[in-house]
């Protein structure tokens, strides 16, 4: 085990090593700086407004007067029953509205649980194949540890490294967006729309349900580069393969809806939240204990080609 | 002889249908510097692959201090320090971060051990620079060093000397001499060029189109009963020809000032002799040595890759 464990910090300190790594901190460190100034002041007004004790009146006022606009200005139909439903419910639920904190930024953020992942995908994509490119995996694969361990080792260094990425994004979200807009409380409460209506919910079971959500695409699509690239050898091909189908991957099960088989295509299950909040699943007959059963098939199913094609496969021709 | 460091047997390697290694036996002891010798392309890095599990076995075993890399690989890789093609380094990490990879990799390779293995290949301060900034020499001898680290009891150089300046050679050649006769470590050498292996092996295997096709000892080549060229400066040079020719049925040759004659190294004195008693005057002896070299082109023939 402590070989094992010597193996992760191996690969850690090569990953670490290179300038690319370091540059998807600063690109995640960048976003989240320059992500909460423009929503500082570019920013809805509305969001940052303090109301004071007799914020029941400040709301009605407010409501008046949106009703008001909607009868001026046809265009503003579609946007001011959302901010008058919004309202409403502060009302009715003896709810005084709060101003726009660091911990609805960070939630926010969770959309950049997507930029982690593409970062994962050229981490996965290359831990093998540069191997390979440099020539250092005949000097790797020489050392009395067996090729199952070494690949299994790698694997878990991504992982690794996905979450130290997450990790890093949340942290730098929340204090930017501490710094720029307070915080609300250790654990305020949020106002939010869902599929039912408004509700109240607690802002870290929100952020821990946002990212964690994101987590099941991106360990799915990094264990998918991560295969193509022990299998194929080629980091370009593996990131090339992943980042397509995470793009496109809505649209292709959008475009297959019709048939029923297409409930087994993976990108049709990565999306657990469609259970969440009174979401409907894209298939009726699709439940989470399927998509969770579907999704675990295809991790095995990459992890198993990934596996063949390292142990079994001759190092010839660097 | 003593149990074999390494041991060949039966190997043979088919790619496809085509078969690559036919069949290679032998056997390197311990503290022997084994040479192996082909040109390009006649399987020895596929035979080296082989040895250290880089590539699968279709038949045969390779044996490692009498454990078989197929179905023992941990136990008999632990013995083998390599370098396989050429030295490569992970560019971004200075040679010391290199080493270190290695080391952590198996157990028992203190910072001692590495301070010892740096001084040895002479890498001195650049061990602290990175990697991608060595030249093909210093990365030899970083490879050279990550080999040793664990202090192997078999120790596969391919093409250690690639690269190297004379002086560079000198000092690898004497480092593999060294490791041989005091460590008693069995070094595998492979190279095509013969000049190189002669100078500091014991004995080599010519291979040849995936076939061995001869095992030679280094020492018993100049021994051989084989006929040498002997070049005889003398005065003059007419009447001492005409007087050999007499005497020996051998054909001479003539050159500006020298007789040259094909004749048996015990034969020399003899000759040399008679010419004395003559009264021709002998100004200067030379023979030329049947080299290594000239029997490797016997064996080899034609560079012909099937």
């Amino acid at each position: 085990m402590s070989n094992f464990v010597n193996l992760i910090w191996n690969e850690q300190i090569k990953l670490y090593a290179q300038k690319s790594t370091w540059v998807m901190f600063i690109a995640i460190l960048a976003i989240a700086i320059g992500g909460g100034l423009l929503t500082k002041f570019m920013g809805e007004e509305a969001d940052f407004k303090e109301y004071g004790d007799n914020w029941r009146t400040e709301l009605q006022e407010e409501n008046a007067q949106l009703l008001a606009d909607m009868e001026a200005d046809e265009f503003l139909q579609f946007a001011n029953p959302q901010i008058i439903a919004e309202n409403n419910y502060h009302l009715e639920n003896n709810l005084k509205p709060r101003p726009y904190d660091g911990w609805e930024y960070v939630l926010e953020n969770s959309f950049l649980s997507s930029l982690i992942s593409l970062f994962t995908i050229v981490v996965a994509a290359g831990i093998i194949s540069n191997e390979f490119k440099w020539g250092t995996i005949k000097l790797l694969l020489i050392r009395p540890i067996s090729r199952t361990k070494i690949l299994f080792s790698k694997y878990v260094s991504v992982l690794i490294f996905a979450l130290t990425l997450l990790l890093f994004l949340l942290v730098t979200s929340w204090i930017v967006g501490a710094i720029l807009f307070g915080l609300n409380g250790l654990n305020p409460s949020i106002v939010q729309q869902q599929v039912a209506g408004f509700a109240q919910t607690g802002v870290i079971g929100e952020i821990v349900e946002g990212y964690g959500l994101s987590l099941v695409t991106l360990v799915m699509m990094a264990t998918f580069a991560f295969m193509i690239s022990a299998i194929f050898r080629s980091s370009g091909m593996a990131i090339g393969l992943a980042i397509f189908l995470m793009m496109a991957g809505n649209a292709i099960v959008a475009f297959l809806a019709q048939y029923e088989w297409s409930k087994y295509i993976l990108f049709a299950n990565t999306n657990l939240k469609q259970y969440m909040d009174g979401g409907m699943p894209l298939n009726e007959n699709m439940t989470l204990t399927f998509s969770v059963v579907v999704l675990v098939v295809y991790f095995i199913v990459f992890l198993g080609a990934a596996w063949t094609a390292f142990t079994k496969r001759d190092i010839a021709g660097q | 002889m003593s149990k074999p460091a390494m041991q060949l047997v039966k190997l043979k390697k088919t790619i496809g249908k085509k078969p690559i290694i036919k069949g290679l036996d032998f056997e390197i002891q311990a503290g022997e510097v084994f040479g192996f010798l082909g040109p390009n392309g006649a399987g020895k890095t596929t035979t080296i692959r082989m040895m250290v599990g880089l590539i699968d076995i279709t038949e045969g075993d390779v044996l490692i201090e009498g454990k078989s890399i197929k179905t023992d690989f941990k136990n008999a890789i632990q013995h083998v320090g390599a370098i396989v093609e050429n030295p490569e380094m992970y560019p971004f990490l200075s040679g010391w971060k290199n080493l270190q990879q290695y080391a952590r990799m198996v157990d028992g390779v203190t910072e001692a051990r590495m301070n010892e293995v740096v001084s040895l290949v002479g890498l001195g301060n650049a061990i602290h620079e990175k990697a991608g900034r060595y030249s093909l020499g210093m990365r030899q001898r970083l490879g050279i060093a990550q080999a040793l680290l664990h202090r192997p009891s078999i120790l596969i150089l391919d093409e250690p000397t690639n690269g190297l300046d004379p002086s560079g050679i000198r000092e690898i050649r004497k480092y593999i001499r060294n490791l041989a006769e005091k460590e008693n470590v069995a070094v595998i050498v492979s190279s095509h060029l013969l000049s190189e292996i002669e100078l500091m092996c014991d004995r080599i295997g010519i291979i040849k189109n995936g076939e061995l096709v001869a095992i030679e000892n280094v020492q018993s080549v100049e021994t051989e009963e084989s006929l040498q060229e002997v070049y005889i400066e003398v005065e003059p040079l007419a009447p001492a020809k005409t007087y050999l020719e007499t005497q020996l049925a051998n054909k001479i040759g003539v050159t500006a000032k020298e007789l040259s004659m094909s004749v048996k190294r015990e034969e020399i004195p003899a000759i040399l002799k008679k010419l004395v008693e003559q009264g021709i005057s002998i100004y200067g002896v030379r023979v030329l040595q049947a080299t290594l070299e000239d029997k490797f082109f016997d064996l080899i023939g034609e560079n012909t890759i099937e």
